[in-house]
């Protein structure tokens, strides 16, 4: 087996110098960032690197990007990779991830050719997305141009009579996938420690050629890469800072606390860019540039729609209403009929159903021509997928094949009209979501699209009330698949309770050094976790500041801050947290912060929403008894 | 991997430690020399840091002249640091005396003593420096690598014969994880120690060859630095350094050996600095709360107009001057710059007798290379150039300036001309003790004066470390802390760390080694003595840029 192994330069978003920032323009300035290679990149090349011992074979590393890219490179070699090969060429600039995408496949073709003397057995891995642009587009999409499989949130793998078998995260559980046939490509989330390179081998790796390609050397077609062969276009970027500025609500009257805690909790405001949203008109006797129904993907696992879809329903229905267009939904499974109902109570005026035996498991390839037949067929304007991992996996290829602009995660959708260089565009769908890991925002719209894509954060937008009343029809879409087009066969899945991971906890409960004792740490979170995890009817995690890691109230994995974990969680409770620099990067992007501190200078409480000044141990039996209280009348009403 | 095996790649002709300027002046100037005699020995520098830079800061108010002989013609590069130097040289310095928290008087300039004249120096960043001089050195094929930390000094036969490389990859506990790279061995034919102020190898070295026999111990000052971003319309300028003394210090009975500096850094930047010398006797003294202090006297608080702090940093200086010199050769090893404690004691400045070292370091070896004799005695030609050159002589005229501080109860430190007077007549060497034995019970209690708390400043210095390495930092005795803090009733590491690395918490001490700046101030001022500070694993520590 031969391997080729993805890898990136990206910016060290992990430590901004603080004379990166533009303080003016609220963006940073790239070129003062440090480089380094991609922390996932990094996971795949220790994945692959560790597939050839087990199955020998080369492995040749990629990347694309300016000279200066040679760097991650030089790391891989000393790592014991065999050949590398820089992608590099102007032509490539202002690349999005499709024409990045095509850019890659090319040259994937090329070492096939050239490298593995046109030998088809090989894995191509890459880490599952960066940490810059954070879209996890490339994977897929790379994929889709090679008509490849594509295996995602791979975490190991086996050669089981030297047949690979992948496990894989889902968000059920885990399962175990074969490919059925080569090349395929696997993309890794988790798998082990980044891998450190020695002396000698950095050394060795100094003197190694490495191959520089240029976009005529992969023969790569002049109108499908750089800006030209781009299907989204960067419009604005701004600081997030906008919005993020934050005045704390002291209140001392906890019955009054937990009150507007609860309220705000269930009330997610939508992200807007300053100012007051306004209904969009079309212009007076201007067509927009797109038309079309508003269509959004539901996400059914297991026979249950994901509520992120309903959330998407919602944004839907405020967007068909501003361009007086219908709202359509495309339900993909197998006997998921019954489900366009939901859909429908949630604001669908149209469910595109399209029903097969094959579907009954979610696999991106067969999905993905469910979803392309029904976009070809009907007429859209805009398809919004959740950003799941799902969503994520599934959209790119989707995105792709349907020659369509993408945009990932994004937090807010507005119709405009403007104007860039002579063209105007009218109606447009414009996207804005972070990047650089949350450091700057990016509004996005789509060009050369057939149709403008997204896929939202979820718990961004609002679904509507459930309204039963409302009527709708479903339309059948039948689709022609057959056991060959599946990709990968799933040899066993597993579905546990408790996959441990800090960034996609919705509620933290976290502690620090006002809790001064383990057993009061212990004792007072647990409780704290559990009341309000029977209010909000969900899985609290209890997290620690490093201080309550250092001190033994925690183990290193719960920590949040700067060399832990960053969450982002809907509520953040601090309990006993001063709220150093280094603890706050960690949970600053939570949507709500508690803060409960007896000093009340604390700087914990310059990014909190709402605040109590008092004694940690005081408070919290106090607010679990009124906790417990609320928790039980919500039991009672339902 | 194709030609060279991996022991071939763990062997060099010539074996830089520490990518600081004395080792990249070496290097260089190594290079040189090589080429022009039509060799093509190998040099190699390795640099415990993540990048070349990150671990590099100074008050650099640097005198260039030494530069000429480096890089002739160096004004004519056209990189962008040295434009940046060009435009700023020197051409406003200022004395200025803090009388308590309000006055502040310049001194006229006739009576500011030579060594407190910055005409005609630049103002640079020596990270910025350092990342100029790799350049240099690896465009003439000196090998850098970044990120790997020589651990100890390896001996045959009383002979150097390279370093050994830390491991990557334990974990807490010290066991190897799936990454673990265990450290390398480094073999080289002559070693050269560039290791910093209270470099660790240096001073194993010094350890198992008693290089420092009869020399006064090393004594150190802690320099704390932050670069703070000016507002649009401030009217510092280019070119301008003001050297501040008193304040926070009493102004009539000064205590404490230090003062402060203001320089320009860039187009709207400014270094601010506290030079304190580690002899302190204040057991609660905090070198960040007094660089905070400095900045709240109305003088300097209007220089800096409200600017934002964008870098923090920390290092200690080697004070003791040349009678705290060790041996600076050993069979097979030379050691330069502030790891050979070469610094002028007057001006505080040790940028260019680094330099210097570097270069006539790399003199003696290119002549050893050609003889292949790598004996003491054939680099001890080290020492004699060292001895008669610039350094050398401006070294011994000031051989108990520092030590006169010590004993006149610093006030002769508004009487500097007259001190450089008086130490002159001194003859031989003048006793110095150690640090940490200064500490006393006694406290400064200084209030709350706004600022920068210390752990923002911290995170604006980049320090990390992986959390999950085995930690390095070490207390040895915890006992010998409760009886500091109950002989002090306080801790004395809680107040003397910039870092923010000790916290007292009833009944011990909690560390958070993540939070290092790698300046060592804990080792040499621990009242006990009972701190063990150890080399990270490489790539940890400091992300220092304009330092």
């Amino acid at each position: 087996m031969n391997y080729i192994v993805l890898i990136k330069q990206v910016p060290d978003i992990k430590n901004i110098p603080n004379e990166a920032w533009d303080w003016e323009k609220g963006t940073l300035k790239r070129a003062l960032l440090d480089n380094t290679c991609n922390e996932l990149d990094k996971q795949a090349l220790a994945f692959t690197l560790n597939m050839r011992k087990q199955c020998p074979g080369k492995v040749v590393s990629l990347s694309m990007g300016p000279p200066m890219a040679e760097e991650v490179l030089r790391y891989s070699l000393a790592l014991g990779v065999d050949e590398a090969v820089l992608l590099t060429d102007r032509k490539f600039a202002g690349a999005d991830t499709a024409a990045t995408s095509y850019s890659l496949a090319q040259t994937i073709r090329k070492v096939e050719r050239d490298i593995f003397g046109g030998d088809r057995n090989y894995v191509v891995v890459c880490g599952m997305q960066s940490i810059d642009g954070d879209t996890a587009q490339c994977p897929p999409q790379v994929a889709e141009e090679l008509g490849m499989v594509h295996i995602a949130y791979a975490s190991s793998f086996s050669f089981d009579g030297g047949k690979l078998e992948v496990k894989r995260i889902t968000r059920r559980g885990g399962e175990t996938v074969m490919p059925d046939s080569y090349p395929c490509l696997v993309t890794v989330t988790e798998h082990t420690e980044a891998p450190n390179a020695s002396f000698a081998g950095t050394r060795g790796a100094n003197s190694q050629e490495i191959h520089q390609w240029s976009a005529d050397d992969v023969g790569a077609d002049p109108d499908l890469i750089g800006l030209k062969g781009s299907r989204t276009n960067v419009v604005k970027m701004f600081s997030p800072k906008d919005f993020s500025k934050k005045n704390c609500v002291f209140e001392k009257d906890l019955e009054n606390l937990v009150r507007m805690v609860d309220e705000a909790y269930h009330h997610k405001p939508v992200v807007t860019a300053g100012q007051e949203k306004e209904n969009y008109r079309l212009p007076e006797g201007k067509k927009g540039d797109y038309s079309g129904e508003i269509w959004i993907y539901a996400e059914q696992e297991g026979g249950e729609i994901n509520p992120a879809s309903f959330e998407l329903l919602g944004k839907a229905t405020e967007l068909a209403g501003e361009l007086g267009e219908k709202v359509g939904a495309v339900l993909v499974g197998k006997d998921v009929k019954h489900l366009s109902r939901d859909l429908i109570a949630y604001g669908a005026d149209r469910v595109y159903l399209v029903e097969h035996e094959l579907l009954e498991q979610f696999r991106p390839l067969p999905y993905c021509k469910a979803i392309v037949q029904a976009i070809d067929k009907y007429n859209s304007q805009m398809m919004l997928f959740s950003a799941t991992p799902l969503g994520r996996e599934l959209a790119p290829r989707v995105a792709y094949q349907a020659k369509s602009g993408l945009t990932a995660d994004c937090t807010e959708l507005r119709i405009v009209d403007f104007e860039k260089g002579k063209q105007e565009h009218v109606g447009v769908l414009r996207q804005t979501r972070p990047a650089l890991g949350g450091n700057v925002m990016a509004s996005i719209v789509s060009t050369n699209s057939q149709v403008q894509m997204s896929t939202v954060r979820p718990g961004v937008m609002v679904a509507l009330e459930r309204d039963d009343r409302r009527e709708g029809e479903v339309i059948a879409c039948p689709v022609d698949l057959d056991a060959s087009g599946l990709g990968v066969t799933i040899v066993s899945s597993e579905i546990s309770e408790h996959t441990f991971d800090l960034s996609s906890a919705e509620v933290i409960v976290s502690g620090g050094r006002g809790l001064r004792t383990k057993a009061n740490f212990d004792k007072h979170l647990s409780a704290l976790a559990n009341s309000l995890g029977r209010l909000l009817e969900k899985d609290v995690v209890i997290c620690g500041s490093r201080v309550a890691v250092e001190s033994g109230f925690t183990d290193r994995s719960h920590q949040v801050g700067q060399t832990g974990q960053t969450v982002k969680p809907d509520l953040y409770v601090a309990v006993g947290i001063s709220g150093a620099v280094q603890h706050v990067t960690g949970c600053q992007n939570s949507r709500l912060l508690l803060a409960i501190n007896n000093d009340s200078n604390a700087s914990i409480f310059k990014v909190a929403d709402f605040g109590v000044v008092g004694n940690a141990e005081e408070i919290i039996p106090q607010l679990i008894s009124i906790l417990d209280r609320q928790g039980g009348q919500v039991s009672n009403v339902s | 991997m194709s030609h060279n095996n991996a022991s071939d790649l763990n062997k060099m002709d010539v074996l830089f430690v520490g990518a600081g300027p004395a080792s990249l002046a070496g290097a260089i100037r190594l290079k040189q020399l090589l080429k022009a005699k039509g060799r093509n020995d190998s040099v190699v520098v390795i640099e415990k840091a993540d990048k070349i830079g990150q671990h590099n800061l100074s008050g650099a108010v640097f005198e260039a002249d030494v530069l000429e002989e480096l890089v002739p013609g160096w004004q004519e590069d056209k990189s962008k640091f040295i434009a940046g130097m060009v435009k700023n040289k020197v051409v406003k310095d200022e004395v200025v005396f803090l009388l308590g928290n309000k006055l502040a008087i310049k001194v006229p300039h006739f009576i500011v003593p030579s060594y407190l004249k910055h005409h005609g120096d630049y103002l640079i960043s020596v990270s910025e420096m350092v990342n100029w001089l790799a350049q240099i050195a690896r465009s003439l094929g000196v090998e850098i690598y970044n990120g790997f930390v020589a651990r100890e000094v390896v001996m045959e036969d009383g002979v150097v014969t390279g370093v050994k490389l830390g491991d990557k990859g334990l974990d807490e506990k010290g066991q190897p994880q799936s990454n673990y790279v265990p450290g390398e061995m480094l073999k080289a034919r002559v070693t050269v120690l560039g290791d910093g102020s209270l470099g660790l190898l240096s001073e194993q070295l010094g350890d198992k060859l008693n290089l420092g026999k009869n020399r006064n111990p090393q004594i150190q000052s802690l320099g704390v630095k932050e670069v703070i971003r000016l507002p649009q319309d401030s009217k510092f300028g280019h070119g301008h350094v003001v050297d501040t003394m008193g304040f926070p210090n009493k102004f009539f009975t000064p205590d404490i050996f230090g003062g402060g500096t203001f320089y320009s850094m860039g187009d709207n930047d400014v270094a601010v600095t506290i030079n304190l010398a580690l002899d302190w006797k204040y057991c609660d003294l905090d070198p960040h709360q007094e660089l905070q202090l400095l900045k709240s006297h109305p003088f300097v608080a209007g220089i800096l107009n409200e600017g934002k702090v964008i870098s923090y940093g920390a290092k200690t200086i080697p004070e003791g001057g040349y009678y705290s010199i060790p041996e600076l050769v050993a069979n097979g090893a030379i050691i330069v710059g502030d790891a050979a404690g070469l610094l002028s004691t007057r001006k505080l400045k040790g940028l260019h007798y680094a330099i210097k070292s570097g270069m006539l370091a790399a003199e003696t070896i290119a002549g050893a290379l050609e003889k292949g004799d790598f004996s003491a005695q054939s680099l001890g030609k080290y020492t004699d150039l060292l001895q008669h050159s610039s350094v050398g002589h401006d070294l011994y005229g000031a051989r108990n300036y520092r030590q006169l501080f010590a004993r006149a109860r610093r006030f002769a430190m508004y009487l500097g001309t007259l001190n450089s007077f008086f130490h002159g007549m001194v003859r031989g060497r003048m006793k110095l003790k150690p640090d940490f034995q200064h500490t006393s019970t006694a406290k400064l209690a200084r209030k709350y004066c706004g600022g920068i708390d210390k752990l923002t400043d911290v995170s604006l210095s980049g320090t990390t470390h992986r959390e999950d390495e085995p930690s390095h930092i070490t207390i040895l005795n915890r006992a010998s802390c409760i009886s500091c803090v109950a002989k002090h009733r306080a801790a004395p590491c809680e107040a003397f760390c910039p870092g923010q690395v000790y916290r007292w918490d009833e009944g011990g001490i909690v560390l958070s080694p993540s939070n290092c700046l790698h300046c060592q101030t804990c080792r040499v001022k621990c009242p006990f003595q009972n701190i063990g500070w150890q080399l990270p694993e490489g790539g940890d520590g400091p992300k220092y840029k304009v330092m």
